[in-house]
């Protein structure tokens, strides 16, 4: 019995702080205990002011480049990786653990905002920087996932059996493995592109003021307009649970596949 | 006699195929890599020495040391440092006494309710730190819902609130990012816990002490550990919901590396020597937390 309260309790502790937002940003207003009304103008604010709309465009171009950007990076390289056995790639998923432990992101900001001044590279305070900041960030948990997939498939052993029947390079590619670490590459675009979306710490230090992003234009409003900062922490919330339901969606289908 | 001289032919044979086989498939795996590499080197590791070199000179370009030197005599970084160790520690023990909690209930529920309650736990790592701001704020802020309640139900004066702006308060929001996190890296280790062998030590006639204190902790304290120095890191460098609680009221060592980088006291080789620090801070407790998992594991082998 005294379990099960606990159990509530636990689950009220995550649902009711982040519920918090999403009631303030449909109710006219909130300055008793219960909210009065309902409305949607403060989402239709996101929309229709042209800084909220940018800053929402801003975001979704640079979470989806961190996202390719990453899928670019970590697939051929957890493929060669985990062909190179399995030491390496233990090695490496350690590695890739303690990284942002111990380089965090203020640290990594820290150090971009230097690295990138001038020409040819004359990157900091463009959209480019912002890109490659976030791509930077979600590398540690992408490539995590990308290897573990390719571990738990027995890639060899596939690869040999489609060779075996014909199957070129590229044929391999496209039928056997791809589809097999597919769930793996979609949750950890699902993750980088979660946590890019909501990224302030290090944007706000990289971006200037070229690349403002939803989250920036958040911490504006918090000073400024607590109604549409409400839609905003709500959208930003509404990001993270979708893609939470979607990673878990993948994370059985992917303990399907392995008991089949 | 003749057999071994037929191997001792064909062996090199077979083994000079296979170097040609592995250099070729290699350089294929060079190749794949070579975007991975370069991507992390320029973009990473370049970055990371770039700004230690750069710590070691001042803004004119002149050779100098006063960067470090400043770090440990100036009374604003000395604090900076103190306050970002007691706020770490302090935050990491809530997380990990929290998350540990929330793990062990979570092992002894009915398969379905622990899957819905981790992946409930997992929600947080990815949400903004100024989401969790404003959702405090709107909860417990000055005029905040629980303030609210709390005072119409004990009919209080206004100027009664829990304070969030204030140290308790900060380490109490970043707890919703630590305590989640804990959870999931204990819950892992809770299920590695196996049950024959706590039933043995019972039946051997181990007390429940000694239940807890030979079979229980040993198994548990590395993970602990491991879970608590990924809390203490994460929190070392922690600063975006304290900036959208109280702004720079609040004197961290991350605080203090951000202003350095980006704000009015903007001064690049000084934030690159705190954050050398900071790595330096961090790296040492991960490598004792680390140690001392090794020892206890060995101890319990």
């Amino acid at each position: 019995m005294i379990r099960w309260v606990l159990f509530v309790f636990l689950v009220l502790y995550i649902i009711v702080p982040m519920l918090m937002p999403v009631i303030f940003s449909f109710s006219v207003f909130w300055q008793d205990i219960l909210p009065q009304g309902f409305t949607l103008r403060w989402y239709e604010a996101i929309l229709t002011r042209p800084a909220n709309y940018e800053a929402l465009m801003v975001s979704l171009i640079v979470a989806s480049s961190a996202v390719l950007l990453n899928i670019l990076i970590t697939v051929p390289a957890a493929y060669a990786l985990n062909r190179m056995g399995s030491k390496w790639g233990q090695r490496l998923r350690e590695g890739a653990i303690i990284l942002p432990l111990v380089f965090p992101p203020l640290v990594v900001g820290t150090a971009l905002l230097q690295a990138f001044t001038r020409p040819p590279l004359a990157l900091t305070g463009t959209l480019w920087m912002v890109i490659i900041a976030h791509a930077i960030l979600g590398f540690p948990f992408m490539f995590r996932i990308v290897l573990a997939a390719f571990q738990t498939i027995d890639e060899r052993t596939l690869s040999e059996a489609a060779a075996s029947l014909g199957a070129n390079l590229w044929q391999r590619m496209r039928y056997v493995l791809i589809p097999n670490v597919l769930p793996g590459i979609l949750s950890g675009a699902l993750l980088v592109f979660a946590i890019s979306m909501g990224e302030f710490e290090v944007t706000s230090m990289v971006a200037g003021f070229t690349a403002q992003t939803l989250p920036l234009r958040l911490f504006q409003q918090i000073r400024n307009d607590m109604r549409v900062a409400s839609a905003i922490t709500a959208f930003l919330i509404y990001v993270s649970f979708l893609s939470f339901i979607l990673m878990t969606y993948l994370g059985t289908r992917m303990r399907r596949l392995q008991a089949t | 006699m003749p057999d071994t001289t037929v191997t001792a032919v064909r062996k090199p044979v077979a083994r000079w195929w296979e170097v040609r086989q592995l250099t070729a498939l290699l350089r294929a795996e060079v190749l794949l890599l070579l975007p991975f590499v370069v991507f992390l080197g320029l973009f990473e590791v370049y970055p990371l020495v770039n700004m230690g070199i750069r710590s070691l000179f001042d803004q004119d370009g002149a050779f100098t040391i006063q960067n470090y030197v400043n770090v440990f005599t100036k009374p604003q970084f000395r604090t900076a440092i103190r306050n970002s160790l007691l706020f770490a520690s302090a935050a990491s023990l809530v997380g990990g006494i929290g998350g540990t909690f929330v793990a062990a209930l979570a092992v002894r529920l009915p398969p379905r309710w622990r899957n819905f309650l981790l992946s409930l736990y997992a929600l947080p790592m990815t949400l903004s730190g100024l989401v969790v701001a404003f959702a405090f704020i709107v909860l417990l802020g000055r005029n905040g819902v629980l303030n609210l309640i709390v005072r119409r139900i004990f009919a209080l004066p206004p100027t009664v609130y829990f304070n969030l702006y204030d140290w308790p308060g900060i380490v109490m929001v970043y707890a919703f990012f630590q305590i989640p996190l804990m959870t999931l890296s204990m819950a892992a280790v809770f299920e590695n816990l196996d049950p024959s062998l706590i039933e043995a030590a019972r039946n051997l006639g181990a007390r429940p002490w000694q239940v807890w204190r030979y079979v229980v902790i040993p198994v548990l304290l590395p993970g602990f550990l491991a879970g608590m120095s990924i809390q203490f890191a994460g929190m070392m460098g922690a600063f975006g919901t304290v900036l959208a609680l109280v702004g720079m009221a609040k004197n961290l060592l991350s605080l203090q590396i951000y202003s350095h980088a980006s704000e009015s006291t903007y001064n690049l080789p000084q934030a690159g020597a705190l954050s050398i620090v900071l790595i330096a801070i961090t790296a040492t407790a991960l490598a004792l937390l680390s140690w001392g998992a090794r020892r206890l594991a060995r101890r319990a082998a």
